[in-house]
C-alpha cells in the first residue's frame, strides 16, 4: 500500500464533506468504496466570548489624557487637534500642522517598530497564518472571479441571458473547463466522480506527469462548478498515480473494495487499512484468474456485481454467500473492456437486469443478466471506447466517449443506430472517462490532457418523459427479437 | 511557504487586482503590493472598521462572528477576509 495517510486524509476530508471516496493507490487496482457521511454529533455546547479590544498605541498620547479605553489612531487626532488648539492658540498654523505630522509620523513609526523583517517571515511561517491564508485566500478567489454587479444597470444585462438560453436549446455545450497549469497538465485524466452530497463538487484523479517526475505521481483534485474560480477546491497527492476514484453513496456500509489485474478481491474498513477485512479470489472454471480491468455494481446491491476483465470478457460475481466469485461469462468482446455501467435509472419499470460495457474493440454493447449473449452492438465508433455510463434519470439514455475525443449519447428509444447528439472535444486527445452528474443534467468528461470538462445537456435529450420507460419496454422487446432472428439466420447460414 | 506566495501572486495578478495587504490582529501589514503609505492607510482603517464589523455582528448575536467583508464603491471593490489572528484585504477594480 503507498501512501495511506494520504488516502486516509483524503478520505476523511470527504467523510467530513459528506462524500465518499476511494483511492487507488497502487497500479493496477480498481477500488470501489461504498461508504456513507458519518453521522453529525450535535450536543449543547458552551460558548465563552472573548472579546480582545485593539492594542492601545500610547506612544503618542503624553499630551492628550483622553480616558476612553480604546484608543486608534483617528479618535485620538482630533482630539490632539482640540487641545493643540486649546493649549496654543498663539501657535502658527503651520506649527501645529507639524507637530499633528510629527504625532502622525510617531504613530505610524511606532508599530512598524514592533515587527522587524525577521518577525514578519516568522509570522508568515507560522501554522495559524497558514490555517487563515488557506481559508482566506479560497475565499477571496471565488469573490473575485464572481462577477456579479449588484449595482448595474439591468439592461445592458440582457444580451447576456439570451445567449445563455440560445444555448439552452442546444444539444450539449460546454459549461466549463477544469485544468490546473500545475497539478493537471500533461497528466491523463483516470477517473472522475461527483459528489453525493454537495452537486456542485466533483472529483478528479490523475495519472503520473512524466515531464516531471520528481513530483507526486498521484494527484487527485477536487472542482467546484459555483463558483467561476478557476483553481481546484482542494488537491491531494499520493505516491502512487491514482487510478479510480469513485464516489458511491449507500446509506449504511463503509466498504471500500479493490480489485487487481490478479483477481484477487479485497474489502478494506477505512478504519483498518492495513489489511483488507476479507479477500476473495476471482477465478473462472476453477483454474483462470480474471485479470479485471473494470468494475460496476447494480444500483443498490452490495452482493452481486459485474466486471469486465483484459481479455474481452465480461464476469458477473457475488462476493457473499454460497455462490462467492465468479457466477456467469459475458463473451461478446474482441479486446480489453475499458469500462462497465449498470443501469441505474429507477422508474415505474425495472431495468436493473441492463449493463452495458466499452472495449478496445470500438464498440459498446449492452447485455442483460438474464442472457449471456449481448443484446445489441453500438458500433458508430472508430476508436477505442474508453468509458461508457447509463444516466441516473432517464432509463434509455447512456454516453459514451472514445480515443477521438468523441462524447456520444446514445437514446435506445430514439435511435439504436446512431447517437442522439455527439460532440467533439477540441484539440487531438483522447477522452478517457465520461461521468453523469447526479442531476443527470450534466456530463463531465476528463481527456488524456489532464483537462476536464463538464457538458449541459439540452433538456429535450435528458429530461425522461413519462412514457420512456414503457418504450424502453417495447425497445428491448424488439432488440430481443432482431437478435433472435439474427441467430436464426447466422444458424441457417452455417447449416446451408 | 511557497505556496502561499504562490497563492499571493495569483490573486494579485487576478484580473482588476490593484492591491493585497496581509495585516495582522493588531493592524500591522506583513505582506503588501503597495507603496507604504497606501499600504498603512488601508491596514489601519480596514482593520478599524473590521474590529467595528465584528463587534457589530457579535453584540446582535453573540454566537455569530463575522465571516467576509466585503465594500462596493463607486471606483473599487474591497473585499476582506478576516480571521482570529490576521486579515486578508484585496482590492479590485471591478470593471476592468
Amino acid at each position: 500500500m503507498g501512501d495511506r495517510s494520504g488516502l486516509q486524509a483524503a478520505s476523511q476530508l470527504f467523510w467530513k464533506q459528506g462524500c465518499t471516496m476511494m483511492f487507488k493507490d497502487v497500479a493496477d487496482f480498481c477500488i470501489c468504496v461504498s461508504m456513507t457521511r458519518r453521522g453529525l454529533r450535535l450536543g449543547m455546547a458552551k460558548v465563552t466570548q472573548v472579546d480582545f479590544p485593539p492594542k492601545e498605541m500610547v506612544s503618542y498620547s503624553k499630551e492628550t489624557q483622553t480616558p476612553t479605553d480604546t484608543q486608534t489612531h483617528t479618535q485620538a487626532r482630533p482630539e490632539e487637534e482640540e487641545d493643540e488648539e486649546e493649549l496654543a492658540e498663539a501657535k502658527p498654523a503651520e506649527d501645529s500642522q507639524e507637530k499633528k505630522a510629527d504625532q502622525e509620523e510617531k504613530q505610524e513609526e511606532a508599530p512598524p517598530k514592533e515587527l522587524t523583517e525577521e518577525e514578519k517571515m516568522h509570522l508568515l511561517h507560522s501554522d495559524e497564518f497558514l490555517t487563515f491564508f488557506d481559508r482566506g485566500s479560497r475565499i477571496v478567489e471565488r469573490a473575485l472571479s464572481e462577477r456579479v454587479d449588484v449595482c448595474f444597470d439591468y439592461s445592458g444585462r440582457d444580451l447576456e441571458d439570451k445567449e445563455g438560453e440560445m444555448q439552452a436549446g442546444a444539444k450539449m455545450s460546454l459549461n466549463r473547463t477544469f485544468s490546473d497549469e500545475r497539478w493537471s497538465k500533461n497528466r491523463v485524466v483516470t477517473c472522475l466522480d461527483w459528489s453525493p452530497q454537495y452537486p456542485e463538487l466533483l472529483v478528479a484523479s490523475y495519472n503520473n506527469n512524466e515531464d516531471v517526475p520528481h513530483e507526486p505521481d498521484g494527484v487527485a483534485l477536487v472542482w467546484n462548478m459555483k463558483y467561476k474560480k478557476t483553481t481546484p477546491e482542494y488537491t491531494f497527492h499520493c505516491q502512487h498515480p491514482v487510478y479510480c476514484v469513485n464516489v458511491v453513496g449507500t446509506q449504511n456500509a463503509h466498504n471500500l473494495i479493490s480489485i487487481s489485474t490478479d483477481g484477487k478481491m479485497c474489502s478494506w474498513s477505512l478504519d483498518m487499512l492495513s489489511q483488507p477485512q476479507d479477500c476473495l479470489e476471482l477465478v473462472f472454471k476453477q483454474s483462470k484468474a480474471v485479470a479485471v480491468t473494470s468494475m460496476a455494481f447494480p444500483l443498490g446491491d452490495v452482493n452481486n456485481f459485474v466486471v469486465g476483465s483484459e481479455d474481452g470478457s465480461v464476469y458477473t460475481a457475488c462476493r457473499h454467500g454460497s455462490k462467492a466469485g465468479i457466477s456467469d461469462v459475458f463473451e461478446g468482446h474482441h479486446g480489453p473492456v475499458t469500462g462497465l455501467s449498470c443501469h441505474s435509472a429507477g422508474g415505474p419499470v425495472d431495468f436493473s437486469h441492463l449493463f452495458i460495457s466499452a472495449s478496445f474493440d470500438w464498440t459498446v454493447k449492452l447485455w442483460t443478466t438474464k442472457s449471456t449473449r449481448p443484446l445489441y452492438s453500438f458500433e458508430d465508433s472508430c476508436d477505442y471506447v474508453y468509458d461508457v455510463m447509463w444516466s441516473p434519470t432517464h432509463p434509455a439514455l447512456f454516453a459514451c466517449v472514445d480515443g477521438s475525443g468523441r462524447l456520444d449519447l446514445w437514446n435506445l428509444n430514439n435511435d439504436t443506430e446512431v447517437p442522439s447528439a455527439s460532440v467533439v472535444v477540441d484539440g487531438s486527445t483522447a477522452l478517457n472517462r465520461v461521468r453523469w452528474s447526479h442531476s443527470g443534467r450534466e456530463i463531465a468528461t476528463g481527456d488524456s490532457d489532464g483537462q476536464v470538462l463538464v457538458y449541459d445537456v439540452g433538456e429535450p435529450i435528458c429530461v425522461p418523459k413519462p412514457d420512456e420507460w414503457s418504450r424502453l419496454v417495447h425497445t428491448l422487446m424488439e432488440i430481443n427479437e432482431n437478435r433472435d432472428e439474427g441467430d436464426e439466420l447466422a444458424a441457417q447460414r452455417l447449416v446451408a | 511557504m511557497a505556496e502561499v506566495e504562490e497563492t499571493l501572486k495569483r490573486i494579485q495578478t487576478h484580473k482588476g487586482v490593484i492591491g493585497t495587504i496581509v495585516v495582522n490582529a493588531e493592524g500591522i501589514p506583513i505582506r503588501t503590493t503597495l507603496d507604504n503609505s497606501t499600504t498603512v492607510q488601508y491596514a489601519g482603517l480596514l482593520h478599524q472598521l473590521t474590529m467595528k464589523a465584528r463587534s457589530t455582528v457579535r453584540d446582535i448575536d453573540p454566537q455569530n462572528d463575522l465571516t467576509f467583508l466585503r465594500i462596493r464603491s463607486k471606483k473599487h471593490e474591497i473585499m476582506v477576509a478576516p480571521d482570529k489572528e490576521y486579515m486578508l484585504i484585496v482590492i479590485q477594480n471591478p470593471s476592468e
